[in-house]
């Protein structure tokens, strides 16, 4: 690039008309005698024209936004389920609509007590509440993990009780689609398992957000990007199972969740 | 209604004006977050993510901005986000300070070698797009795509005109040079 104006952007404004008239003008009588430029020029009404012939993807696969507004509503209604009494009450037509979300919430509460107190039994008065369970074989390089954010000071050990669960059942999918080899044959099966894994991921990943347990918001973000991608698979070729593949190993994502 | 109205009502909690905000403005940013991504996957992640992040901040929405530049700045900051998230070694951040760093870290992805038809103009840059630095994409899906004059970026994103200038400028050269690079030349094309 040895020409001055191409080098300072100048084509490029002169380009996308952001040039005052003058300079225009300027540009213009350089162009006539700067084959550098011309070039720069063409290339950019070449990018142009090959890009306007591109596809104009402005919604989901289908036009069908019908998922995508599920999701989001859900989403919100955690956001606003989680933000607590301190925020301003909702006016009527949103905790109508919201109402079950919340109740799913609710359930959600009642879920992780009932799973809390079985796999926990109410400690003396006094005792500490740390979980001793040893982490599941295989596990031991993520480890720390556990022991980060599982202390007797942990805010919501509950939310890390269903979560287990969760990764539990989300391994299905994930040890499904490490293993798979291009074959298609019971491939909407573990699709429509992934969509079924979907909500909660998203949930449970929010609720760690807001209670700041970001380890565990990051593992459900990568099962939730693992899920989303299954989910919108119809029929998956090689690339694609590869690329589902490469992101769970990238992720580790088999070792951290076996870490709950 | 005007959208000013709209997010009056989605603060005060009437869930009816945010879903009409969100069925309003949901095409351009899914249009933006495809164009960044380049898949529909990322593509719902970081629109999901946009309106989450509107709907966080409804009461701080001022009602002397523009619209259309909150709405950019919230989504061209999802798609720095979903960047740093999804890559390993994580995306640079979005300011003047790190403008070197993110104009010379090439996204580390097939190259075209790997993914683009030979001829396929289109499918071509489209790859590249994808492989240009995330603030270097960014600007130039809003001048290229979104046709946004550089101030409007500038404005958007609360970045100088100049830094825009020189993000617009590098991706450009890229570009450019990932065209000449598959050897297709000026003649070829036409």
């Amino acid at each position: 690039m040895s020409c001055d104006l191409q080098a300072a952007g100048t084509i490029e404004l002169y380009f996308y008309g952001e040039l005052p008239q003058a300079d225009r003008a300027a540009v213009q009588a350089h162009l006539a005698r700067c084959a550098e430029c011309r070039a720069a020029l063409e290339d950019l009404s070449v990018i142009r024209a090959a890009l306007a012939n591109r596809p104009d993807v402005a919604t989901p696969p289908g036009g069908d936004w019908s998922g995508f507004m599920r999701r989001l509503t859900a989403a919100v209604a955690a956001e606003q389920s989680l933000r607590g009494p301190s925020n301003a009450t909702p006016a009527r037509p949103l905790r109508r609509q919201l109402a079950p979300y919340l109740a799913v919430a609710a359930t959600l509460a009642v879920v992780s007590f009932a799973l809390i107190t079985e796999r926990n039994p109410r400690p003396a008065p006094g005792a500490t509440s740390v979980v001793t369970a040893p982490p599941t074989a295989g596990a031991a390089g993520a480890q720390p993990l556990r022991d980060a954010s599982l202390t007797a000071t942990d805010p919501d050990p509950g939310l890390l009780a269903v979560s287990g669960e969760h990764f539990e059942r989300s391994k299905l999918v994930v040890l499904g689609l490490v293993t798979k080899s291009g074959s298609q044959d019971d491939w909407a099966y573990e699709r429509d398992l992934a969509s079924s894994l979907l909500g909660d991921t998203r949930l449970y990943r929010q609720a760690a957000e807001e209670r700041g347990m970001q380890p565990l918001a990051d593992v459900m973000g990568d099962l939730e990007l693992v899920l989303l991608q299954t989910s919108m698979t119809d029929e998956p070729n090689e690339a694609s199972l590869h690329q589902l593949q490469r992101l769970i190993r990238r992720r580790d994502l088999l070792t951290k969740m076996n870490a709950y | 209604m005007a959208d000013s109205d709209l997010i009056n009502r989605a603060a005060g909690g009437d869930a009816a004006a945010f879903q009409a905000l969100v069925e309003r403005h949901r095409s351009m940013v899914y249009r933006v977050a495809y164009q960044f991504a380049g898949n529909h996957f990322d593509a719902e992640d970081i629109a999901q993510e946009v309106f989450i992040k509107v709907f966080r901040s409804l009461d701080k929405f001022r009602q002397d901005a523009q619209l259309s530049s909150w709405m950019y700045r919230i989504v061209m900051n999802a798609c720095i986000d979903h960047r740093r998230r999804t890559s390993p070694s994580g995306a640079a951040p979005f300011g003047e300070e790190a403008e070197h760093k993110m104009m010379n870290t090439v996204e580390d992805t097939p190259g075209p070698e790997e993914r683009a038809y030979a001829g396929e103009l289109g499918q071509l840059l489209e790859v590249e797009i994808g492989r240009l630095p995330p603030g270097q994409r960014v600007v130039f899906i809003m001048r290229h795509h979104q046709g946004l004059k550089l101030g409007e970026i500038a404005e958007a994103l609360g970045l100088a005109e100049g830094t825009v200038k020189r993000q617009l400028h590098a991706a450009v050269h890229r570009l450019r040079h990932a065209l000449n690079g598959a050897n297709v030349t000026a003649g070829e094309r036409a």
